[in-house]
């Protein structure tokens, strides 16, 4: 049986699957990029240190925050500077609202339409109404954050090297506080709904990659863990790290010491369950995740669980921020010029920038290593392990059921500067 | 024919205008002023300036602790209060028919903290807007709003003292005067007035404090009177300065959209998300956009930033001037205060001043009513009644055929006098033909060879001569009318083959009365000319047809297409003259009248030759019919 | 019968889509006006005949022609959504080097031998295109407009005159007062402005007016201190596109 599915829908980006098996045994399995490449690095080199996270925002629309906000933090410890604790909050409340942001439009736009049996939320508009609303507003909230810290969605411009380029009004965070202290209780609705869901019983326990959080569930830090005992400083991330070519495939892949691993909503929470915020844990115990979990269609109820943990920490952050008063500051000069490498844990895992920089404040240097590169060959690996289980439910279920895996990782293909396209005449 | 009403139907700026009775005053102190504020918060919108980050902005002030009565200039104008950037017209409906719901009333709304450049500027606006069909829009806007004036100190940037903006008397409804311990209120209306009793009831007014008007310094300045703008304009219109500060503009509109009198629009249609209706809405324009001058084909009249820039300036400086005896500019200095590319209009109208300036153009104040002195050299009686004399000016002046001289007699007094004699730039002397009429010209009568007479001028726009080349010529003189063609016809006679057939028709009460008559004869003898005379009293000596000089219309050989016809006489020969012209087939714009009768001051001010909407002795006295059809105490009195 | 409409991508962040996704407000009011027949980004379905396809992305391979003709094919209208299918956008910054280069220089000798891309260019390059929402990201007001004169089949029209004017009716300080070089005096209008309102500067990625006075406009920059180098590099960002449409 040969399965080709052009074009995989619902995720960020372009990617063909392809599987050919031969009475049970599965021959071939590629998870083809098409997408185009961009070049991402040699765009960023020679740049004035200004201009480069307005470009590295535009590797993807989806998490240009994430972007936005590491190689902001790259490019300020390559010229030795520090930003204050105001900045510091406020970028991570645009952490949090991209966080949000992304996941929301996955869960619901992206991932739910398979547990309806619809090709998307569109047809629901109509049928579940209440539904799509609820997601929308959620998403908006989501969306205003950005809007009102980042000033706008998609490639925020109020974040700049040494601070910000203008503070959000108190008023406006008042009001964002006031919608996220309401939200709280309406996410049981999407509790129940995902925890309803009949995820489909498959196991395959791999190393979970993520930072590891002090005192605080992680979004910036510097200590990398995995459940596979990898412990090392974000500095040392190529030492454990390796990206490499294979020949059947169109992507640079990566490996952690040698084996596939993951990144991601799962692997943060399988780390830092400890740390998780009061109203989330309870929320990822009644999800039925633990710090062992291993089915990777349960990524969806980790996300959700992040969102609960998202929503809470976004009310503590600008409770801290209105508490102490915003403060005009202006962007602070750089102090010396280096190389340095910066790390956040974006909506789908660990997000690397590393630069150097000349005297000028120019880049000689850029290199960018993206979540969904890392977690590709851990995708890989479980549809090998999966198909098997699925082949005699025929090609229409497999196909679904595959897709549907896929999707749990939310790949971001578009966000995959590495990535290369072959011909496959 | 098109027609014009005579007088073009004219609404009333909405606010009463008139002065509250005597005009009253009173004293206020800051706290005061926190009251009326937050009094008025309840039945208004109250806008003022306040300050965020440092930088002053007009708007909605809802704690008066935030109003700001002294700022600097540096804010954008109250324009947008009362012609706002985005104004709905009307709403409509989609679908079948078109529904139309009127827009609602304007919302009631006190601007605290009008400049007196500004207040100018809503004159300005009310001209423009208020002028033929008022423009409703507008004027529910003006209506509602209360305009309350503050004092300003310019900044490096203003101009307001050359252009007397810097104080103002009238146009507002309050004006907030500093004085030491706090503030006074000079009333404007009866609603200023209202206001101050309604919201303030304890306040007794004060007597009139005469309080010296404040001397303002401005570091820019325009350096010659603004009367003078408008003439010096007409004169530059292919002046490099255009092309160079062109070259500089970078196209941005700012200079449009931040001035307080610029109003060009545009009109858009914006629809409802659910497309079953929309709005059809205003937004500001620019004249240095792209898209302002380019009409139905695609083709752009105004295509670059030179005549893009030179239509600004004269838009500002001279059409409007022309028309509303205002400049369209404050001297508040935004324009130039916020151009990148630094084009500032002091500095444009200053050197062209500089190069434009003559000894007519003059500083002093009065001077330019001084004659200077001209010797009589020659006088010689060309009939019972008038008399041709020579006068040695000065210098040498060139001027336009159908230019006209200020002539006095001091102790008798002064009058517009055409100049007979062909322009010639090399020599001092003139002629004249003088009637003997009123106490002025027979005064001059009375003068012999070596008198000296006061003269001013040249003034005026005489015939465009370039423009008649190639072209046959259609001479038609009635009585003294024959004076000013004779500078024409001598004009064109001295550079003859330039133009076709020219032909002259002379009508005159008899034989004796003809002006000119050696010249006449000569040039109905000659090869040059085609000439035809009629008298009312028929002369077999000359051949002269007898009756009016319609008659010489009968059988008139000549082609209108390639014609231009020049005619100079009384008004009655206009009406029975005209009517035949267009009946042969001449265009209104190749018929040129002499309006020369009505002039007096020679300066455009006197208002004496005002006639209708145009002022003869600064745009004429020669007008193609077209510019003058519709003047109809010209034609038709 | 609604419109049917299709969203489709190239090489791009996909954040103009995100755009689309992210107008909550209208989103309901969308969906009754039109069938979205094919948006991959969020639906699995799949269209034919389509009346209008929004594509956002640049076109740099053999494969992607094909495609973008394809789409072509079947739409009646074809819109350009956003500056890397309006002008090639950022992904144009490269483009004055050989594409072997950046291969090796990404993905190292082996990539070279099976890697196929081509210089980054706009839907115009290979294909008619009937209206544009420039932008990066678009303005999701600004696609609304196009969208609604489409459905009611007017030419969409685009904004003739420079960020510049929309900055100053926002009363927004100018850039260069703080010596911040700033493309709103050469930029098409339409975004109301926006990184200026949020403390940044203009970077031009909407491209230029149809006229830009780029003469009178380098004057300035000179005049600010910017060398010819500089300049050039202020305009590469975004606006080097302009040759890749060629």
């Amino acid at each position: 049986m040969k399965i080709a599915v052009n074009h995989l829908a619902r995720i960020e980006g372009h990617a063909n699957l392809v599987i050919d098996s031969v009475r049970g045994t599965v021959r071939e399995l590629r998870l083809e990029i098409v997408e185009a490449p961009r070049f991402f690095e040699p765009m960023l080199t020679g740049r004035h240190y200004s201009d480069v996270a307005h470009i590295a925002a535009r590797i993807c629309g989806i998490c240009s925050n994430s972007h936005t906000l590491v190689s902001l933090q790259a490019t300020e410890q390559a010229l030795g500077i520090e930003v204050s604790e105001q900045t510091q909050s406020l970028r991570r409340l645009l952490a949090f609202g991209e966080i949000l942001q992304s996941h929301l439009v996955q869960l619901f736009f992206m991932a739910l339409p398979d547990y309806y049996g619809e090709a998307s939320i569109l047809p629901l508009v109509h049928t579940e109404r209440a539904l799509v609303q609820h997601a929308l507003e959620l998403k908006k909230l989501a969306n205003d954050i950005l809007r009102v810290v980042g000033g706008r969605p998609v490639h925020p411009v109020t974040p700049v090297v040494g601070g910000f380029a203008r503070l959000p009004e108190a008023a406006d965070l008042q009001e964002l506080r006031r919608r996220l202290v309401r939200v709280l209780p309406d996410l049981e609705a999407s509790v129940e709904i995902f925890g309803s869901l009949d995820y489909p019983d498959f196991e395959r326990d791999t190393d979970c990659f993520s930072l590891r959080g002090g005192d605080d569930y992680p979004l910036f830090g510097r200590q990398l863990v995995s459940s596979g005992g990898v412990d090392c400083a974000v500095e040392d991330y190529r030492d454990v790290l390796e990206e490499y070519l294979v020949p059947w495939s169109t992507a640079k892949f990566a490996r952690l010491q040698g084996r596939c691993f993951m990144v991601g909503p799962l692997a943060r929470l399988r780390n830092n369950f400890d740390l998780l915020s009061p109203m989330a844990r309870q929320v990822a115990e009644a999800l039925g995740l633990t710090p062992d979990t291993a089915n990777p269609y349960r990524i969806l109820a980790a996300r959700l669980v992040e969102v609960v943990h998202g929503v809470e920490r976004a009310i503590h952050l600008i409770d801290e921020l209105l508490l102490a008063g915003l403060q005009a500051e202006e962007p602070l000069p750089p102090q010396r010029h280096g190389r340095a490498v910066a790390v956040i844990e974006a909506p789908r895992g660990l997000l690397f920038h590393s630069y150097s920089y000349d005297a000028q404040g120019r880049i000689e240097q850029a290199d960018c290593l993206i979540p969904t590169a890392q977690n590709l060959a851990n995708i890989e690996a479980d549809l090998r392990a999966r198909v098997p289980e699925l082949l005699e439910t025929g090609r229409e279920e497999l196909t679904r059921q595959c897709e549907q895996l896929i999707r749990a990782y939310d790949p971001c293909i578009s966000c995959s500067t590495h990535l290369l396209t072959i011909d496959f005449a | 024919m098109e027609t014009r009403a005579a007088t073009p139907l004219r609404s009333r700026p909405g606010p009463a205008e008139t002065p509250a009775g005597t005009l009253a005053w009173y004293r206020l102190s800051r706290s005061d002023i926190d009251r009326l504020v937050r009094s008025l918060n309840s039945a208004y919108e109250v806008v003022g300036a306040r300050c965020r980050n440092g930088r002053y902005t007009l708007d909605r002030i809802t704690d008066p602790a935030e109003l700001a009565l002294e700022f600097p200039p540096r804010v954008h104008s109250p324009k947008k209060f009362l012609f706002p950037n985005w104004e709905k017209l009307f709403r409509f409906r989609l679908g079948g028919k078109i529904m139309l719901e009127a827009e609602k009333a304007a919302m009631p709304r006190v601007i605290f903290g009008m400049h007196p450049c500004d207040l100018h500027a809503v004159r300005i606006l009310d001209d423009c807007l208020f002028e033929g069909e008022a423009d409703s829009a507008y004027r529910a806007k003006r209506q509602a709003t209360v305009l309350i004036g503050v004092d300003c100190e310019p900044d490096d940037y203003c101009f307001c003292t050359s252009l007397g903006t810097d104080r103002i008397d009238s146009g507002f409804d309050l004006f907030l005067h500093r004085v030491d311990d706090g503030y006074l209120a000079r009333v404007g209306t009866l609603r200023g007035q209202q206001l101050l009793r309604r919201h303030l009831p304890e306040l007794q007014p004060v007597d009139d404090p005469h309080l010296a008007p404040a001397s303002k310094a401005c570091r820019r300045s325009i350096r010659f009177p603004v009367e003078s703008l408008a003439p010096v304009l007409g004169e530059v219109y292919d002046h490099p300065v255009w092309k160079k500060i062109g070259d500089r503009c970078i196209g941005c509109g700012s200079c449009n959209l931040l001035c307080p009198t610029c109003y060009c629009f545009n009109v858009q249609d914006r629809l409802d998300l659910n497309l079953k209706g929309g709005e059809r809405v205003r937004t500001w324009d620019s004249c240095q956009f792209d898209q302002f001058t380019r009409v139905s084909g695609g083709s752009d009249f105004r295509p670059d930033q030179t005549d893009r820039q030179r239509h600004r300036f004269f838009r500002k400086y001279k059409y409007l001037w022309e028309k509303h005896q205002r400049t369209a500019c404050v001297g508040c200095g935004r324009c130039s205060r916020e151009c990148l590319a630094g084009i500032d209009n002091t500095d444009v109208l200053n050197s062209l001043f500089t190069e434009q300036a003559t000894a007519e153009l003059t500083p002093a104040p009065g001077v330019e009513y001084q004659p200077q002195m001209a010797e009589l050299v020659h006088v010689e009686e060309l009939t019972e009644r008038e008399k041709l004399f020579r006068l040695r000016l000065p210098k040498a002046v060139d001027f336009r055929p159908g230019a006209f001289l200020q002539v006095s007699v001091f102790g008798v007094g002064e009058a517009p006098l055409t100049i007979a004699s062909a322009p010639d730039p090399e020599n001092r002397e003139i002629e004249l033909v003088v009637r003997a009429k009123g106490n002025l010209t027979r005064a001059l009568h009375r003068l012999s060879v070596g008198a000296a007479i006061g003269v001013r001028g040249p003034f005026g726009n005489g015939f465009p001569v370039d423009e008649f080349v190639g072209r046959d010529v259609l001479l038609v003189a009635g009585g003294i009318g024959l004076v000013t063609l004779r500078s024409l016809l001598l004009t064109i006679l001295a550079r003859r083959q330039d133009f076709g057939r020219v032909m002259l028709l002379y009508g005159s009460r008899s034989v004796d009365a003809f002006l000119f008559r050696d010249d006449l004869k000569r040039w109905h003898l000659g090869e040059e000319l085609d000439c035809r005379f009629a008298v009312q009293e028929f002369n077999a000596r000359w051949g002269v047809t007898g009756g009016d000089i319609t008659h010489l219309f009968r059988d008139l050989d000549i082609v209108p297409a390639r014609a231009v016809a020049a005619v100079s006489g009384p008004a009655v020969m206009y009406r029975n003259v005209n009517p035949l012209l267009f009946g042969l087939g001449f265009s209104p714009d190749s018929v040129y009248l002499n309006l020369e009768r009505h002039m007096k001051c020679g300066l455009g001010k006197c208002g004496r030759c005002q006639i209708n909407d145009i002022t003869v002795c600064q745009c004429g006295p020669i007008f193609p019919y077209s510019r003058i059809r519709h003047l109809r105490e010209a034609i038709e009195r | 019968m609604k419109p049917r409409v299709g969203f489709f991508d190239f090489a791009s962040c996909e954040g103009c889509q995100l755009t689309v996704l992210n107008l909550e407000n209208e989103l309901l009011d969308l969906v009754e006006l039109m069938e979205i027949v094919e948006f991959r980004e969020i639906s699995s379905a799949h269209g034919e005949e389509l009346d209008i396809a929004f594509v956002e992305g640049s076109i740099c391979r053999p494969e992607d022609v094909k495609r973008l003709r394809a789409i072509r094919a079947r739409s009646r209208q074809l819109i350009a959504l956003g500056a890397c299918a309006d002008t090639a956008g950022i992904n144009a910054l490269t483009s004055d080097r050989p594409v072997a280069e950046l291969v090796r220089e990404v993905y190292g000798d082996k990539g070279e031998a099976f890697l196929v891309a081509g210089r980054p260019r706009p839907l115009e390059a290979f294909v008619p295109v009937d209206g544009r929402v420039p932008g990066c990201p678009i303005d999701g007001g600004e696609f609304l407009t196009v969208l609604q004169a489409l459905l009611i089949g007017r030419t969409p029209e685009l904004p003739t005159f420079a960020v510049c004017a929309e900055c100053k009716l926002r009363e927004l300080p100018c850039t260069f007062e703080r010596d911040v070089i700033c493309l709103g005096p050469i930029t098409r209008a339409g975004c109301n402005a926006h990184c200026i309102a949020e403390g940044d500067r203009c970077r031009g990625c909407r491209g230029m007016v149809d006229a830009p006075r780029s003469g009178p406009y380098y004057r300035i920059l000179e005049e600010y201190g910017l060398s010819e180098e500089q300049i050039r590099d202020e305009l590469r960002l975004y606006n080097l596109g302009g040759e890749a449409k060629k």
